[in-house]
């Protein structure tokens, strides 16, 4: 099988880029994992989409309806139950080896490819909490899976490390389903989901939330299930301060302590990586340093917002079907966009002058919480923005479009965040 | 007593206090006023959740009230969630429980049901 | 009426019940336990040693020697895989070079042949990322890695095969001398006669030998170590095992390559009066990460997928006590098993078979005896065309469930149901690795679970993690 672009993964990304892509009239194929289309949207039962790109607030699996509806519209060719095992570069493209049950194994090769494969949820190994290693330490998303999709609950006590939004949303789901959430731990000083969430999710519940307080020990029964936890306060640094101990006896530990692109089909890729975002280096274009290899969504930034993730992956759809309309792009110079004073991370990385006709969409978060910024964009000497901010949190990322007719080639773009 | 709210019409999230004589400090633009006036005499929620079904493929839907209902209700409105089942093939959109507890919201399915 | 009854299904016991298992005797292997290797086989460093440090003419060299040859012959037989990785002890400095060279001469007395000193120059040639403080490396091509559970459980499936009964969540409560022997009472409740018992519970061997003594001879005292995993990614970062110079407190934190891409880091070594207690701890964990730096540059720590911890079941004395009781008569003692005891196990078994037990002047030679144990490659391990192979006889080997070890719904399924087959989520992954991955299950546990309850006709309540009640969940939802 030949195709001009296989979109890998089937969530709010990948739906969001075929559709664009077709649009363009390319001929697509796209890849899912999971029996059903339309990815964790579907186990984010909560409200609080789409206010951006349908101006009107859903929920997830409405949201997720609305694109799996005009994915369907669009007759796009899709495969279900099916994994991508492997990705090879080739001549003029990819090949692909796939593999379902009912197909078995197979190859297919493609112009462009469109990795919307997502992301990840941070484990305790991946952050080494001490302790015992019971059954009742779990990721908030799987507990949400158990939760919402299938109907069982994990247990009737539960505490939360980590104030990202999933663990946010959790605390009241649990709640909501008659479970005891006894606190959130949050190691930095500030919490790490939206303001709404804090409210609507712990306030409105009494759900106690320590800020600068993290794990320090896990018990499990002799059956090998969560028994009780402690929780510490730190210092600056993020050391526990003994004899701020405070013990609490649960059976659910739930962890939302980050997301993490899942780029691991990139592994034998020559991909450029950017160790801030986990992901990959990409120009305005969403290409990757290999041509043809497109990434947006998740898998190369973890939002906060999915209608972030629908617009950006629309941008990198066209793109795409632009690339293979060209036949081939070839980059004729590019320059770095470089994150400056105050940002955590700043995407796309490069504005490659191949991609002249794109306009230059830049997404960034912040390293802290600042009232009062200024954010600036210059290239040498030559400010191409300036711009009074307020209230910039980590936990939004924040968004900009640069017009491209102002930039030159030569030196590179520098953002920058002054604190005023 | 004082109280206190964290106003989240924006990302600036201002801890809003009101005083025993009902003054409210604490707010950055007129919009807190508002926003903490009706926190305090009238909160609503989108109550989200899930229901029964009698199919094993797909044991739970998801549902939401299809207006905000008010705070103070949230429980007893899940209780009546928790009661319902669906039994047949519906749409998402669909009504499952019509006029919750009277408060003029409907509880629908935000996910289609299909046997 | 048992001839033998085996106390514990780790490595060493499960390769006594299949040397047991040669011949025409009633064997039973008791294990406390919810599966095989399920304590200190299950968290170790899986290293097969070359015999270069312990004491020589000691039980300890002689049947590491052994052991490591003698894992060459199981490796087809029962399908243990193996990773000839060889290692190379370190030294940094003038004094632990003259260690190094004190190391060669307990090498050479051990009679391990091969061996060789490099600088570090030549050293850096196959291993690139050695840290630059190395100044001198003892090479020890022999040493090997080895998949402990996949040996304990090849082990256990031929036993179990050749004749030999197994009994897992069996904790023996009392044993009683009789007439004809022993009779060994498990969980309080069901009592077996058999002649001889073996001892092979590990930490437990001081407790069950005082069921039958008066005066036990030896007393364990558990050694806790931690380790870190890194994630397949690694893979190629270190190719040996890497060794510190051994200590009194054993060998020291290695960096051992595993069959399966990761590398260990681990394990520090701590006296603990908890026999069960394998919990990780911020200092320990903190030690073996100042020490791995000794060993190579840059060690990617970013790539840590998880920790864990096991305990060694040392005893007071240095070598490892395998013998008859000297109070009771036919029950024998596997005590102080601790490093190098998993390379030593098939060599443990034998010698206690034949020249502590003298089974073969008590019982006929079973002639039935089947050494062959069959497991299907990994299909994750093959290439391209091996998979569509498998694929084409069996369609469950295209559908994956975990994906970031490429494990197929087929090895999940032999994994539920194969001869030692489990209905647990660590089970699973035990024997199929279903979860061992950079997700550590997020993906796939919902996938196993399900795949559990319909093998098993269980419903999604009665689906365990581990021991009997820990249930993956309380409750379902909507219930008052």
């Amino acid at each position: 099988m030949n195709k001009e672009i296989i979109v890998i993964g089937g969530g709010a990304s990948g739906l969001a880029a075929a559709i664009a892509a077709k649009e363009e009239g390319r001929d697509i194929l796209l890849i899912e994992k999971e029996s059903k289309l339309g990815g964790i949207l579907n186990q984010c039962i909560h409200n609080g989409f789409g206010l951006e790109v349908f101006k009107e607030e859903y929920t997830g699996p409405e949201y997720a309806n609305k694109y799996v509806q005009k994915f369907h519209e669009s007759k796009i060719d899709f495969l279900l139950d099916t994994t991508v095992l492997h990705i090879d570069k080739i001549e003029n493209g990819f090949e692909i080896i796939l593999s379902s049950k009912v197909t078995g194994m197979k190859k297919v090769t493609c112009q462009s490819i469109i990795m919307s494969t997502g992301c990840y949820e941070r484990t305790r190994g991946s952050i080494s909490i001490p302790g015992d290693r019971p059954y009742g330490v779990i990721t908030a998303g799987s507990a949400q899976r158990y939760l919402n999709i299938d109907g069982y609950m994990i247990g009737k006590k539960v505490f939360i490390l980590g104030s990202g939004d999933i663990g946010l949303i959790m605390a009241r789901r649990m709640y909501l389903e008659g479970a005891e959430v006894l606190g959130v731990a949050e190691l930095m000083p500030y919490s790490n989901g939206l303001t709404r969430n804090i409210v609507q999710c712990l306030n409105d519940y009494n759900i106690p939330l320590y800020l600068s307080h993290t794990v320090t020990e896990i018990h499990g029964n002799d059956d090998n299930r969560l028994e009780s936890i402690v929780i510490q306060e730190v210092n600056q640094s993020y050391q526990p301060i003994p004899g701020t101990e405070r013990e609490f006896s649960v059976d659910t530990l739930l962890l939302s302590i980050g997301l993490v692109p899942d780029i691991t089909l990139m592994d034998n890729l020559d991909v450029e990586h950017d160790l801030k975002t986990k992901s990959v280096k990409v120009n305005q274009a969403y290409e990757t340093s290999v041509p043809g290899l497109f990434i947006c969504g998740n898998s190369l930034q973890v939002h906060d917002l999915v209608d972030n993730v629908s617009m950006e992956s629309e941008r990198a759809g066209k793109c795409a079907s632009e690339f293979v309309l060209a036949k081939k792009i070839e980059s004729n110079e590019s320059i770095k966009i470089k994150a400056g004073n105050n940002l955590l991370f700043v995407t796309p990385h490069y504005v490659d002058f191949a991609w002249a006709s794109r306009e230059t969409v830049i997404q960034f978060r912040s390293t802290s919480k600042i009232e009062k910024a200024l954010l600036t964009v210059s290239q040498g000497d030559k400010e191409l923005l300036s711009k009074r901010k307020s209230f910039i949190v980590p936990a939004e990322m924040e968004t900009f479009t640069l017009d491209m007719n102002q930039i030159e080639k030569g030196s590179d773009i520098l953002v920058n965040l002054e604190v005023l | 007593m004082e109280k206190n709210f964290i106003c989240i019409l924006c990302p600036r999230g201002c801890r809003i206090k009101v005083d025993d004589e009902g003054t409210i400090t604490g707010n950055f633009c007129k919009r807190g006023i508002g926003y903490v006036q009706t926190e305090m005499t009238a909160p609503t929620r989108v109550v989200t959740s899930t229901v029964r079904t009698i199919y094993k493929e797909i044991p739970r839907i998801s549902v939401k009230t299809d207006i905000p209902i008010p705070k103070g209700l949230i429980m007893d409105v899940m209780q009546k969630i928790n009661e319902a089942v669906i039994d047949k093939p519906m749409a998402i959109g669909d009504i499952i429980i019509e006029n919750i507890l009277d408060t003029g919201s409907n509880i629908v399915l935000t996910k289609p049901c299909l046997k | 009426m048992y001839d033998y009854v085996v106390i514990g299904a780790g490595i060493v016991g499960s390769f006594i019940a299949r040397e047991l298992s040669k011949y025409n005797l009633k064997a039973l292997v008791l294990e406390k336990e919810n599966d095989v290797a399920n304590v200190q086989t299950l968290a170790n460093s899986a290293i097969l040693h070359s015999g270069h440090n312990p004491e020589p003419n000691s039980l300890k060299t002689k049947l590491c020697l052994l052991g490591n040859k003698l894992y060459e012959e199981v490796e087809d037989e029962l399908c243990i895989p193996l990773l000839r990785t060889g290692a190379y002890v370190v030294a940094h400095n003038n004094d632990e070079e003259q260690k190094l060279l004190d190391l060669v001469e307990t090498t050479k007395a051990n009679h391990v042949t091969e061996y060789e000193l490099l600088d570090y120059a030549e050293a850096c040639k196959t291993e690139p990322n050695l840290a630059k403080s190395i100044t001198k490396v003892l090479s020890l091509p022999t040493t090997k890695v080895t998949y402990p559970w996949e040996a304990a459980f090849a082990c256990m499936e031929n036993a179990i095969v050749n004749g030999v009964e197994f009994k897992k969540n069996s904790e023996v409560t009392n044993i009683t001398k009789s007439k004809e022997g022993f009779v060994v009472t498990v969980n309080k409740l069901d009592n077996y006669h058999t002649k001889y018992v073996i001892n092979a519970t590990g930490v437990n061997t001081d407790d069950i030998a005082a069921m039958v003594e008066k005066h036990v001879s030896f007393k364990i005292k558990p050694r806790h170590g931690e380790y870190y995993v890194l994630d397949k990614r690694v893979k190629g970062f270190v190719n040996h095992v890497l060794y510190p110079l051994p200590t009194d407190l054993g060998k020291g934190v290695l960096l051992t390559p595993q069959i399966h891409g990761n590398i260990l880091v681990g394990p520090d070594s701590k006296w603990v009066d908890d026999k069960y207690r394998t919990n990780n701890t911020p200092a320990g964990l903190e030690y073996v990460k100042t020490n791995a730096k000794h060993l190579a540059e840059n060690v990617p720590f970013h790539q840590i997928i998880r920790s864990f911890a096991g305990i060694r079941a040392t005893s007071d004395q240095d070598d490892f006590i395998i013998e008859e009781s000297k109070e009771a008569k036919g029950f024998y003692h596997l005590a102080g098993i601790d490093s190098p005891g998993l390379t030593a196990a098939p060599a443990i078994a034998k010698y206690l078979v034949e020249d502590i037990m003298h089974v073969q002047d008590k019982y006929s030679i079973n002639k039935e005896f089947n050494p062959i144990r069959f497991k299907n490659k990994e299909f994750g391990s093959l290439d391209y065309e091996q998979q569509l192979e498998f694929i084409k006889k069996d369609p469950l080997h295209g559908n994956i469930i975990c994906k970031c070890e490429n494990i197929t719904e087929r090895e999940v399924l032999d994994a539920i149901n194969g001869p030692l087959g489990s209905n647990t989520i660590k089970g699973v992954k035990k024997r199929c690795r279903a979860g061992a991955g950079l997700c550590q299950g997020g993906y796939c546990e919902e996938k196993v679970y399900k795949l559990i309850v319909r093998e098993t006709k269980a419903t999604p309540l009665d689906v365990c993690y581990d021991g009997a009640k820990s249930n993956m969940f309380v409750s379902e939802t909507k219930v008052k």
